[in-house]
């Protein structure tokens, strides 16, 4: 098996499929890319056993094969190339691997390409599409509130909850939580699925503006085509906690301050909280909100004091700043509304008047219990 | 460099003293604290008791045997941390830096003091303004370091000041036993002994480098402190680095729902000390220790929490590793270590509202009303009532 590539090419498909690929693997095959050559089509794949991906790209080819590559490798020697057509002799008897460029020649041994975990079917799924735009705000919105604690898998994903009127995506660490709901995307069968971590945050590098991504899945995959990219992941098994439970519906101490007032104030503060909680406390009394932190192991300490526009009882709450920075930055309006009920019950934070209509955020954090 | 001067006070039998303090009839007694109970310890005893060899660590038993008219007293720690307050303050009021190694016992910076007071005369009147407030005997050691200065103390003791001049330090160590030296321990005085090694001036003559081949990294700082040297300085705060409480029983046991109970009651009182102090574990520890003496101990690491609940399931579920035996249990306890500041993290689905308003209640009534004023009813014990508070705090 004999082709040639571009070496730019080859190696920008491939760097975008290489995140799949783990620093230590326990089967040594996950290592490797798939070269797969059909016709004048190669397809490049990765893999993790959980979650593979996937592209094409147009090559110079007489005979169709398959060949496992050493990812890493490979990876270095094409960084290293000019842009210019490199050529991959493969003998498929002891799988040697020849790469010939305008410099010389580099010689690796391969892996039969049998070896490589087979790619789920797509059987039984149901699809639909949705604009990469909007999948990129969405995954940006709520991954960063997912959890990584492996004693509770469900929360390691974002929860997609799709019906005939919108659909909606969760993500939760139990601390923390984030609800963004689409109004204009829409799914024709009503269901609900977890899609791991791993794969979106992938998935968020390769979405260009002005694309669209299908989305197929059934029970166990999900698989994702944009353009010629191709993913497949396996959704995470388990039940989805009751999050619409959780969210308090009355919460009677609205705060309205200006976004970036307030995350610059949490961010000074912070600095002088303890390192490991990260905690501060927000005093709530008038007009005034006093933001203040503490680490008595240094003797280090902060205090400062906004105005603000607050309706409700004067209270004091306190919050792991480091969930109020990721939030508020997460927020794009001018002014954030902070609704809240009781010191030991979750805040949630609304972005004010949001300018688009189509779209719903709310996040949500819960304090620390202050006595 | 210039010379520091370091005090170092340390009261005189200071258990047995307070109860001096409560009941003039045992003053020239021979007294010891400590439980009555077959397994008791001596935690202190008085110098009377002292001339018949009765020492603290001592069991109960032999100290009975030893010394037949000996009084026995059971001890009241809340009493003693009262003193031992008194007396902070004192020393808080009037020093510049001091640090506070136990409840009886401090070391003083007093670096650059002479040349206003002159550091001897003052230490002498801080002396006394400690035992004419509070009439606790209290003895001190002046030098340059920590170790001389401590030394010093227990030469003058009971009830007496010693001044070690500058520059006389070797020469005040040398004739003594090495036992006298801090960290110098059981196992180590043996090994010295053994190898002839009976008085602190042997190891002044010998060159660092031997020791330091014999005891190991140890051996060089065991060198310094026989020669005088300690460049330790007076820490005036340490950070706690775990809480911790243990039980002895009285009669060795394999009763699992009784253990069980003892350490639920256990890890409520330390748990409900966390939240008081608003602090946050991350590593929890059991540790039994079998009839025939064999300590074992297992620990895992836990997001940080001061919650009972979470504690309890841990501590438990160690319990159940740990206890695999079927032996007769002569100590449990509990350890939490990992400590930071800061104030429970609620989750949003396992801790619903109700719970976290008990946590606050329960708190509330412990604070107003004392420690273990309401507790969970499956930590009661009709067996056991109290643990030993001896043991509840370690450094």
């Amino acid at each position: 098996m004999n082709f040639i590539v571009s070496s730019a090419s080859l190696l920008k498909q491939l760097s975008l499929i290489n995140g799949v690929l783990n620093s230590s693997n326990t089967l040594p095959i996950l290592d490797n890319f798939l070269f797969e050559i059909k016709g004048s089509q190669l397809k490049v794949s990765a893999s993790d056993l959980e979650t593979t991906m996937s592209s094409r790209l147009s090559v110079e080819s007489k005979q169709d094969g398959l060949i496992a590559i050493p990812a890493k490798m490979l990876i270095e020697i094409l960084k290293n190339l000019s842009d210019h057509p490199i050529k991959f002799s493969v003998d498929e008897g002891n799988f040697q691997i020849e790469i010939s460029s305008d410099y010389g020649k580099y010689k690796l041994s391969g892996h039969s390409g049998e070896e490589f975990p087979k790619v789920p079917e797509i059987e039984q799924s149901s699809s639909l599409k949705i604009t990469s735009e909007v999948l990129s705000r969405a995954i940006n919105k709520s991954l960063f509130a997912a959890g990584s604690d492996e004693l509770r898998p469900v929360m390691s994903g974002v929860f997609c909850e799709l019906n005939s009127d919108n659909i909606t995506f969760v993500a939760t660490d139990a601390h923390k939580l984030v609800k963004y709901q689409r109004l204009d995307a829409k799914s024709e069968n009503s269901t609900s699925f977890i899609l791991p971590s791993k794969p979106l945050n992938l998935l968020k590098n390769c979405l260009s503006s002005n694309s669209e991504t299908k989305i197929e899945y059934n029970q166990n995959n999900a698989f994702f085509t944009i353009g010629e990219l191709h993913l497949v992941c396996r959704l995470v098994e388990g039940k989805y906690p009751n999050y619409e439970a959780v969210i308090p519906k009355e919460n009677p101490n609205k705060l309205t301050i200006d976004r970036g007032l307030l995350l610059n104030s949490v961010k000074r503060v912070s600095i002088f909280a303890n390192k490991t909680t990260h905690q501060v406390n927000l005093k709530l009394a008038g007009s005034s909100l006093n933001i203040s932190a503490e680490d008595l192991d240094f003797a280090n300490k902060a205090d400062e004091k906004l105005t603000c526009s607050y309706a409700g009882e004067d209270m004091e709450i306190g919050f792991n700043s480091r969930f109020l920075i990721e939030m508020l930055n997460n927020i794009d309006t001018e002014e954030v509304i902070i609704e809240m009920s009781d010191p030991s019950r979750a805040g949630i934070i609304l972005p004010s008047d949001s300018e688009a209509t189509d779209e719903n955020i709310l996040m949500l954090v819960m304090p620390v219990m202050v006595n | 460099m210039i010379n520091r001067a370091i005090a170092h006070f340390d009261l005189d039998s200071f258990f047995v003293s307070v109860e001096l303090l409560k009941n003039s009839r045992l003053k020239g007694k021979a007294v010891a604290l400590g439980s009555k109970e077959d397994r008791g310890v001596v935690t202190s005893c008085s110098y009377e008791a002292r001339t018949f060899g009765v020492r603290s660590g001592m069991p109960m038993r032999l100290a009975r045997q030893l010394c037949p008219e000996l009084i026995q007293v059971r001890g009241d720690m809340d009493q003693y941390s009262y003193y031992s307050n008194i007396i902070t303050e004192i020393v808080a009021e009037d020093v510049p830096k001091y640090e506070k190694t136990s409840i009886d016992e401090f070391f003083i910076d007093l670096t650059g003091m002479d040349r206003f007071f002159g550091t001897y005369q003052f230490t002498h009147e801080l002396r006394h303004k400690i035992i004419n407030e509070t009439g606790l005997p209290i003895s001190f050691g002046l030098s340059v370091n920590k170790t001389v200065a401590k030394v010093a103390t227990n030469e003058g003791k009971p009830n007496g000041e010693k001044r070690i001049e500058i520059g006389m330090e070797r020469p005040f160590l040398a004739p003594l036993s090495i036992r006298k030296i801090p960290y110098i321990g059981k196992q180590t005085s043996a090994l010295l002994k053994q190898m002839g090694v009976e008085y602190v001036k042997t190891i002044q003559a010998m060159p660092a480098e031997a020791f330091q081949q014999l005891l190991g990294k140890s051996g060089l700082g065991l060198w310094k402190r026989a020669n005088g040297i300690d460049n330790s300085p007076v820490a005036p705060y340490s950070e706690r680095k775990s809480i911790s409480t243990e039980q002895t029983f009285h009669q060795d046991t394999i009763d699992v729902s009784m253990l069980s109970s003892v350490l639920l009651g256990m890890t409520e009182k330390l748990a409900s000390q966390l939240r008081r102090e608003q602090k946050l574990t991350a590593c929890i520890a059991v540790k039994i220790r079998y009839s025939n003496f064999d300590t074992h101990t297992k620990q895992m690491r836990i997001s940080y929490t001061s919650c009972d609940h979470i504690l309890i399931k841990g501590v438990k579920e160690l319990f159940k590793k740990l206890y695999s035996r079927r032996m007769l249990i002569r100590l449990i306890g509990v350890k939490f270590s990992y400590l930071v500041h800061g104030n429970y993290q609620i989750d949003l689905f396992d801790d619903s509202v109700d719970m976290i308003n008990l946590y606050k209640a329960m708190d509330k009534m412990n604070t107003r009303f004392g420690d273990g004023s309401i507790k969970r009813a499956a930590g009661l014990n009709p067996r056991k009532k109290s643990f030993n508070s001896f043991n509840s705090q370690q450094d």
